[in-house]
């Protein structure tokens, strides 16, 4: 079989990486560091650069006490639905202030991803495959990493805020490489390593790198290569990085915004999430947790969704009020639905069959709802995707063709899943 | 309570406990979650996930549905004197009823509270309605027009539940973190908190709150205050748990004894009743159902019968003798306590 | 000045000679075949070049080989008493004697185990089999000087039942036994060829790697399954007797479903016996039972991988030892093997081969000839005029990233943490009884800058955590710490600034300072004479913290 892809030469891709020995070595190249960027071009810079929120609802949101409710039928559960801004569409009442924000967004209210296993289906939402043995794919968040985020960021192109993290996490990344990986912003806090020792001044600290400098440069004299170039340019990074750690610190916010969100966890999160979206991080997922409402189902969704509502809409407002809405795709996910059936203990369980992903901002068209399913909820009848149609939606929707292919080793391995297509419906 | 007459108080004294055995099975085709008797012992009154509340004459067993909320009904009270039944709906409203009409429709709607209307209590005398809901809030009201007397500010969470002390002075609430509050009527002003929060966690994995006192009743004495709900949760999500009753004695505020049922069993406690002879009577869901009897004095139940399916609710009929339960299964089941 | 084409000036003397020499021997055909392997890899090379000899570098200095051969043969840098000792040395030959000694001793067994671990586990967690057992098999198996067809035949051959050849099934049981998996590492570790894009189509790009390829492999596999044995509560690999391949391509509009027996990818298919119905087991499947079928597809799988009719397996080692000493390999990557992708120097991959089965795959003879070419010699310096020298060529000397492992262990070593512990251990201080105490150090290391699980190791990236690990982290400080025996505690005692730079760039950087660094060590000091032990730390540190530090150059 003959090229079905649209190829690009794995030269091309793999000179990402050299780019940076490329720009560093020609002086400060295009950009130069980004602490250097001049006020105007930085904040040119920030309309361009093209930004992903996603906000990862744990355990699996009910569907229809969220984006697809059903009241009046015996899966409805006891939840009204409300008007929201776009005509016709409405949505559950645990959302009322989101609601207000739905012309905004889009759902995709067709999406079946048939696989009712938590880590499994954490997978497809995540890389928009299906997992098979012996190929790793990378999270959308890496994708975004290595396509989206500036050369010279100081900051890692893949920040996770949750609850409960650990670090970098180097699988994310796959074949593209840890440094594309997530790195953990564990309950809010900043990424491991980030103060200078106690017992190191600020001048001995200094003075060691000007030592270090020098050795690099001798060294590098006849053997620089891309790689020992990656290497020295990682302590400039990772100096600015430190200089700008008050970007992590929500003490500096506004304690009216503070207010706003709310002193929840999650409300703290979607504000950091702001924060760090603002300072020009490209990736930024805000994690949710739990969703998983095998018991109580209406109970743990007004509690969890109390929480998520405003947050989530003061981020939208936010983000359209600072001139970002344009250039960054939102998306709220799980990593499925919950079922129609209300279980005996009032739960509802895993669900992958017929679910929905609402989704905003960049490339997106504001108050379309593509896909349907029947009366109570039960199956797709109109439009059905899947993760591969989302994740060519998302590459799309940022401006990214998404019948490329990654390059592994030389080996070609597609964006996005070559059996499906983008959602064009709700493409702007 | 105050429904049974000194005539079934002497009757229900012939009840045992432990003879009690299926009398009679009423179906419906949808879960439910909530039943009462009426206090003539006509009529049993059960909210059902499609939104409706249905009423069975146990006379003839015929069924009759209540439209008017347009969410599920999980509190019923009734008004002995005019015969109404109240209702408390997911949909916040407090609808007023006849109870005994051939087509019971709503007298009277008023909207209560914000979200979830959780229970809704009658004064001894008849004169008050409480209610309690999703918006943290306590409230009274004329039970002869629903006007508004009264709202009772300062929990901090859903209230779950509410009940008049027989006393007709003081009223209880308690809500999903296990606080329990006593309430002067007169004045409207918080008089003691008593501890339930054994009924409560917040589970740090998932990062939410469960439990909440699921069903409240006081003895017919007014001695003892009981607050059914669950314990020991390991798992929020799944409900992995013990049910539990917590007792309270009622003058110094005291918890006296943690009901457990002996036998093992996973789930929650949903109804809990005090029998005029003075044991104290609860349903359970979870890991199936389960009707368990205790004793006052003594923290592990003395009887048991497993139930065919989860139970939700309970409520006793004034004959003392029998009592019905709500399953989810969609039948409201009236067992038989008196020998055989 | 990035490394790319080199100019035709300051062509090295010293090659001249030799290798018209050599030219001259490789052209008369089978009579040079006597000569060393090492010298026949140096004419392969310069043959593989036009104008070779202008753009090779010259040999590397003894400071620069001996820093090389240490990490490429023991994992980690010498000491500084070795590095002076060996510095002294003007035997001619000291180069070759080193190089002995070096694959003579246990770490170089040791080195080889990690090596050969992260090669064939890509860091998997142990699932089934414990870490240190593997490790252990592999570490034995090289110190006995096992050839490396042998000990491939054992990995595929063992199923994790008999305790004395468990650990070599951790190659199938930490997999899941799972066939796809295996497919696909079975293939590009040992056939260089990742068969991963043929799995659901012929390759879209590499017109020998077939779908048919993928699924011939797979059907020695695909009937195995980890068993779990609740007698003996052991998982071992099981197989079962019956189970066909069968594929279809997802861009065949027709569907049309394709069948396939065991066979290698450029192998003959296989005749399998025909078994009676009801006779293909020995112990037939029932609940609770391992079956051990009558006929096995995957018993046949060693002997065909790494059997001596395997031209395939021979020319994949040769590679990838290869690579392992030169940074690259003559097909690169090592695991994209097919005609549209040539070896740099195909005559020489050729004889690299043949040589693997010359030498009945003894893998310490095959790593001392690489050594003791020239080709292994030379600087990673470019030769002065020379602007950029193409990898393929080989002319110039890799610049490579050291392996966590390495990374680990040089900190240790450079820091003084092993010469301390080696002190406290005194007449205890073997090899393993060092690495028994300081390889926990090695797991940060990992975690920080290993690849992810289950994925081979591809390229080096600088990341922002592991820059702030060095930078920041608690480890690399408490290291630098004056202990009694280690690198700052031993500065600390030479009031001399001269001799503080000596040792400090000895046991660091495996070279004596330039005069210019000497008196940057000295200008460092002056300042600081009220802190001098945070200095000699902070002096450490930078040289640790150095690009010369982080890579084998």
């Amino acid at each position: 079989m003959k090229p079905f892809y649209a190829c690009n030469s794995p030269e091309h891709l793999l000179s990402r990486r050299r780019f940076l020995a490329g720009t560093a070595a020609g002086g400060l190249g295009l950009l130069g560091f980004a602490g250097m960027v001049h006020p105007a071009a930085a904040d040119q810079l920030r309309r361009t650069q093209k930004r992903v929120l996603v906000v990862w609802l744990a355990g699996g949101v009910s569907q229809l006490e969220t984006w697809d409710p059903k009241p009046g039928t015996n899966t409805g559960g006891p939840f009204q639905s409300i008007p929201t801004s776009v005509p016709g569409v409405q949505i559950c009442e645990l959302l009322p202030h989101t609601a207000r924000h739905m012309h905004r967004l889009a759902l995709v209210r067709g999406v079946n991803t048939a696989e009712d296993e938590h880590s499994r289906g954490a997978y497809i939402m995540h890389t928009g495959r299906r997992q098979t043995p012996g190929e790793q794919f990378p999270h959308l968040g890496s994708v975004a990493a290595r396509l989206l985020a500036p050369e010279d960021s100081p900051l890692p192109g893949y920040l996770h805020v949750t609850p409960r993290g650990e670090g970098v996490n180097r699988q994310d990344a796959a074949f593209l490489g840890p440094r594309f990986g997530s790195v953990a912003l564990p309950d809010g806090n900043m990424p491991a390593n980030m103060l200078r020792a106690a017992t190191l001044t600020e001048a001995a600290d200094r003075q060691r790198d000007g030592l270090r400098e020098r050795l690099n440069r001798r060294f590098n004299q006849g053997r620089r290569t891309a790689e020992t170039e990656a290497y020295t340019y990682s302590y400039d990074q990772a100096a600015q990085m430190m200089s700008r750690r008050g970007i992590f610190d929500l003490g500096r916010e506004n304690p009216r915004d503070r207010d706003r969100y709310g002193s929840h966890d999650f409300g703290r999160h979607m504000l950091l999430g702001r924060r760090l979206l603002e300072n020009g991080a490209t990736f930024v997922k805000v994690t949710h947790s739990n969703y998983d409402t095998h018991h109580e189902n209406f109970d743990f969704h007004i509690e969890q969704l109390g929480e998520f509502d405003r947050p989530f809409a003061c981020l939208i407002e936010d983000l359209v009020q600072r001139g970002l809405w344009e250039s960054t795709l939102v998306v709220v996910m799980s990593e499925f639905g919950r079922t129609p059936t209300i279980n005996r203990n009032m739960g509802r369980d895993h669900w992958s069959r017929a679910w929905s992903v609402a989704l905003g901002g960049c490339g997106v068209r504001g108050g379309a709802v593509v896909g349907a399913t029947n009366a109570n909820g039960t199956a797709v009848t109109e439009r059905q995707v899947n993760g591969g149609h989302l994740f060519h939606t998302y590459f799309r929707a940022l401006g990214l063709d998404s019948r490329r292919n990654h390059y592994h080793s030389g080996r070609p391995i597609p964006m996005a899943d070559p059996q499906a297509a983008p959602i064009q419906e709700i493409l702007a | 309570m105050s429904f049974f007459s000194r005539a079934a108080r002497r009757a229900a004294g012939a009840a045992n406990p432990t003879r009690t055995r299926l009398a009679r099975e009423l179906r419906h085709n949808s879960p439910l979650f909530s039943c009462r008797i009426d206090p003539t012992g006509r009529f049993v009154f059960a909210g059902a996930q499609d939104s409706l509340i249905h009423r069975w004459d146990l006379t003839t067993g015929q069924r009759v549905a209540l439209t008017g909320h347009r969410s599920w009904t999980r509190a019923l009270a009734f008004l002995a004197g005019p015969r109404q039944l109240v209702s408390g709906g997911y949909d916040g409203k407090v609808i007023w009823w006849q109870a005994d009409a051939a087509a019971p429709a709503p007298l009277r709607t008023v909207a209560a509270h914000r979200g979830w209307v959780r229970a809704v209590a009658v004064s001894p005398d008849g004169r008050l309605l409480a209610t309690c809901g999703n918006d943290n809030l306590v409230k009274l009201w004329s039970a002869a027009d629903g006007a508004s007397v009264r709202e009772l500010a300062g929990h901090t969470s859903h209230v779950y539940n509410v009940a008049f002390h027989p006393d007709g002075r003081h009223l209880v609430s308690g809500d999903l973190h296990g606080r329990v509050k006593q309430w002067d009527i007169a004045s409207g002003t918080e008089v003691r908190a008593l501890d339930a929060t054994v009924l409560h966690r917040y589970d740090p994995t998932f990062r939410a709150d469960i439990g909440g006192v699921r069903s409240m009743a006081f003895s017919c004495d007014g001695s003892l205050l009981a607050c059914a709900g669950i314990t020991d949760v390991s798992n929020a999500f799944a409900g992995i748990g013990r049910p539990v009753i917590v007792l309270f004695d009622w003058a110094t505020g005291a918890r006296r004894h943690l009901l457990r049922p002996q036998a093992n069993f996973q789930g929650t406690a949903w109804g809990v009743s005090f029998h005029p002879a003075g044991y104290i009577v609860g349903v359970g869901g979870g890991s199936g159902g389960a009707l368990w009897f205790w004793r006052p004095t003594a923290a592990q139940s003395f009887h048991t019968l497993a139930l065919p399916n989860n139970a939700r609710d309970l409520d006793l009929h004034p004959d003392g003798r029998r009592l019905a339960i709500a399953f989810f299964d969609g039948a409201v089941r009236v067992y038989d306590m008196a020998p055989a | 000045m990035m490394r790319r084409r080199p100019s035709l000036a300051d062509r090295p003397r010293w090659l001249k000679p030799a290798a018209a020499l050599l030219l001259l021997a490789l052209s008369a055909g089978a009579a040079t075949a006597q000569a060393p392997l090492h010298q026949r890899i140096d004419a392969a090379i310069a043959a593989g070049t036009p104008n070779y000899e202008k753009q090779a570098a010259p040999l590397a200095s003894d400071a620069e080989f001996l820093r090389r051969i240490y990490l490429d043969l023991t994992g980690t840098i010498p000491s500084a008493d070795e590095a002076r000792a060996f510095l002294k040395d003007g035997t001619p030959d000291r180069r070759a004697k080193l190089i002995d000694r070096l694959l003579a001793s246990p770490a170089f067994a040791r080195h080889m185990a990690t090596v050969f671990d992260v090669l064939l586990m890509d860091r998997r967690p142990a699932k089934f089999v414990p870490a240190p057992q593997w490790h252990e098999f592999l570490r034995a198996s090289f110190a006995a000087g096992k050839p490396l067809d042998q000990l491939v035949q054992e990995i595929l051959a063992a199923d994790g039942a008999d305790p004395k050849t468990r650990p070599a099934a951790r190659f199938y049981l930490d997999r899941n036994g799972e066939p796809h998996q295996l497919t696909r590492d079975v293939s590009r570790l040992f056939l260089g060829m990742n068969l991963q894009c043929a799995q659901c189509h012929d390759h879209p790009l590499v017109a020998g790697y077939l779908q048919a390829h993928y699924y011939g492999l797979y059907a020695f596999l695909s009937r195995s399954f980890v068993f779990n044995d609740k007698a003996t509560k052991l998982s071992v690999f099981a197989e079962k007797a019956e189970g066909e391949v069968t594929y279809q391509s997802v861009f065949d509009p027709t569907k049309l479903t394709k069948t396939t027996g065991p066979r290698l990818p450029s192998g003959p298919g296989l005749k399998e016996p025909a078994l009676e119905k009801g006779k293909e087991y020995v112990v037939a499947p029932v609940k609770g039972q391992r079956p051990v079928p009558r006929f096995s597809r995957r018993a046949l799988l060693p002997g065909l991988i790494a059997g001596a009719d395997n031209m395939q397996f021979r020319r994949t080692v040769a590679n990838r030892l290869w690579a392992m000493m030169l940074g690259r390999g003559l097909v690169d990557p090592v695991d994209f093997d097919h005609p549209a992708n040539p070896a740099s120097h195909p005559e020489l991959l050729k004889t690299l081969t043949d040589e693997v089965a010359a030498l009945k795959f003894d893998v310490k003879a095959f790593l001392r000839e690489a050594a003791l070419s020239k080709t292994y010699q030379r600087s990673s310096e470019l030769p002065k005029g020379v602007e950029e020298a193409s990898p393929r060529t080989f002319a110039v000397a890799a610049v490579r990233p050291l392996s966590p492992e390495q990374f680990a262990w040089a900190a240790m070593q450079a820091t003084g943490l092993v010469d301390a512990d080696r002190k406290a251990l005194g007449t205890r201080a073997t090899e393993a009884a060092l690495y028994a105490r300081l390889s926990g150090n090695v797991i940060p290391f990992v975690q920080v800058f290993g690849g992810p699980a289950g994925q081979p190791d591809d390229g080096f990236q600088a990341t922002l955590d592991q820059t702030l690990f060095l930078k920041n982290g608690t480890l690399l400080r408490s290291w630098l710490a004056p202990r009694p025996g280690n690198l700052t505690e031993r500065l600390g005692r030479l009031m001399d600034a001269g001799a503080v730079a000596e040792e400090l760039y000895l046991s660091a950087l495996t070279r004596p300072p330039s005069d210019e660094e000497k008196r940057e060590v000295a200008d460092y000091l002056a300042g600081r004479a009220s802190d001098r032990a945070a200095a000699l730390q902070e002096l450490a540190w930078a040289l640790i913290t150095s690009a010369e530090f982080r890579f084998n150059y």
